[in-house]
């Protein structure tokens, strides 16, 4: 699966749980704060996409990340090891 | 310490304002949060002049639920769950109650203001319960007084699921009184509160008492059932594990 994939499922999931950010204004550079999310609107962007790729990431790596693009590499990182393992 | 946990606000008029302030912990039930919080709601039972008692959180967050040493002290055997007695606490509160939850309200957070007579939720926080997340059942009342609330069905979907919902997923399929964007919650609370307040004490003690019946009874079933489901979940050594895994997030934010 490419990161462009991975973006696009996270920016899905992130405008079905924040009803009216702007579609325009999700870019990996921003940071979901930024958008307007609060913090468990956060919990479930990530937990719904980690769903949908049928991945886990610890709390603790995801407490590290930043913005939004952070979050997809690290999408992408799982869903790698994953394949390989 | 800095500044009280709690405070009680007690206005003319009969309306007592408890405030839950726990800007560290984001009012996540700790020993000591619940040890100010029970000692409050007594201090309310006992002022003859009040009539009506309005609880309210933070802005951001109105009660973050079960603290990480709340839980992990569950986990490894130090307190049992029945000892948690906050929801009876706040049924038990002899006059109308209303819940302001303007912030998010998280599992145990959630039902304490569910034990209000009447609840308020902002459109744009998020409601849910986290007990299932952190692989061990629910508790507090939450198993009959969530679906109370919300209907068994959304109740079902929300304790097994896990999930955070927005309070505007509530609108038009709870028994929630006021679902509403947060910046209007205060006026009409206080409206609300207003309109009981001027009622007479003994009236209100009597219908307080009678209309809550249902609620200490679910509470009462409701705990027969967590209690043992509890001690089988918290004896297993993974679910202190996940109970960990949880708060390694919440720690930083």
């Amino acid at each position: 699966m490419t990161k462009e994939k991975i973006f696009s499922i996270v920016k899905k999931n992130l405008l079905d749980i924040l009803e009216d950010a702007d579609e325009s204004a999700v870019t990996p550079d921003k940071s979901m704060k930024e958008l307007g999310a609060n913090s468990l609107d956060i919990v479930e962007v990530v937990s719904t996409s980690m769903r949908e790729l049928k991945v886990k990431i610890p709390r603790s790596e995801l407490n590290t990340l930043t913005n939004i693009g952070q979050l997809v590499d690290a999408l992408y990182a799982a869903v790698n090891n994953k394949v390989d393992a | 310490m800095t500044e009280a946990l709690i405070t009680l606000h007690y206005e003319e008029s009969g309306i007592v304002i408890l405030q839950m302030q726990d800007q560290a912990k984001k009012n996540a039930l700790g020993t000591v949060f619940v040890e100010k919080l029970t000692e409050a709601l007594h201090q309310v039972a006992q002022r003859a002049e009040v009539r009506v008692c309005v609880l309210r959180g933070l802005e951001e967050v109105f009660c973050a639920g079960g603290d990480e040493e709340m839980l992990l002290a569950l986990a490894q055997g130090k307190i049992v769950a029945s000892d948690i007695m906050l929801s009876r606490t706040m049924l038990e509160v002899p006059i109308p109650t209303i819940a302001v939850m303007e912030g998010h309200a998280v599992g145990g957070g959630l039902t304490l203001g569910l034990c209000c007579d009447i609840v308020m939720m902002a459109r744009e926080s998020r409601y849910g319960c986290s007990f299932m997340n952190m692989g061990f059942t629910p508790g507090m009342g939450t198993t009959r007084l969530l679906a109370l609330a919300v209907g068994e069905y959304i109740a079902a979907e929300m304790m097994l699921g896990g999930q955070f919902f927005r309070g505007a997923h509530f609108e038009g399929r709870s028994q929630i009184n006021y679902i509403l964007p947060r910046e209007q919650m205060w006026r009409k609370a206080m409206q609300v509160a207003a309109a009981i307040a001027e009622k007479p004490r003994f009236a209100l003690e009597m219908l307080k008492r009678d209309l809550s019946l249902k609620k200490r009874r679910l509470f009462e079933e409701a705990r027969t059932n967590e209690v043992p489901m509890h001690q089988y979940c918290f004896a297993l050594p993974e679910t202190a594990q996940r109970i960990q895994e949880n708060y390694v997030s919440t720690k930083k934010h």
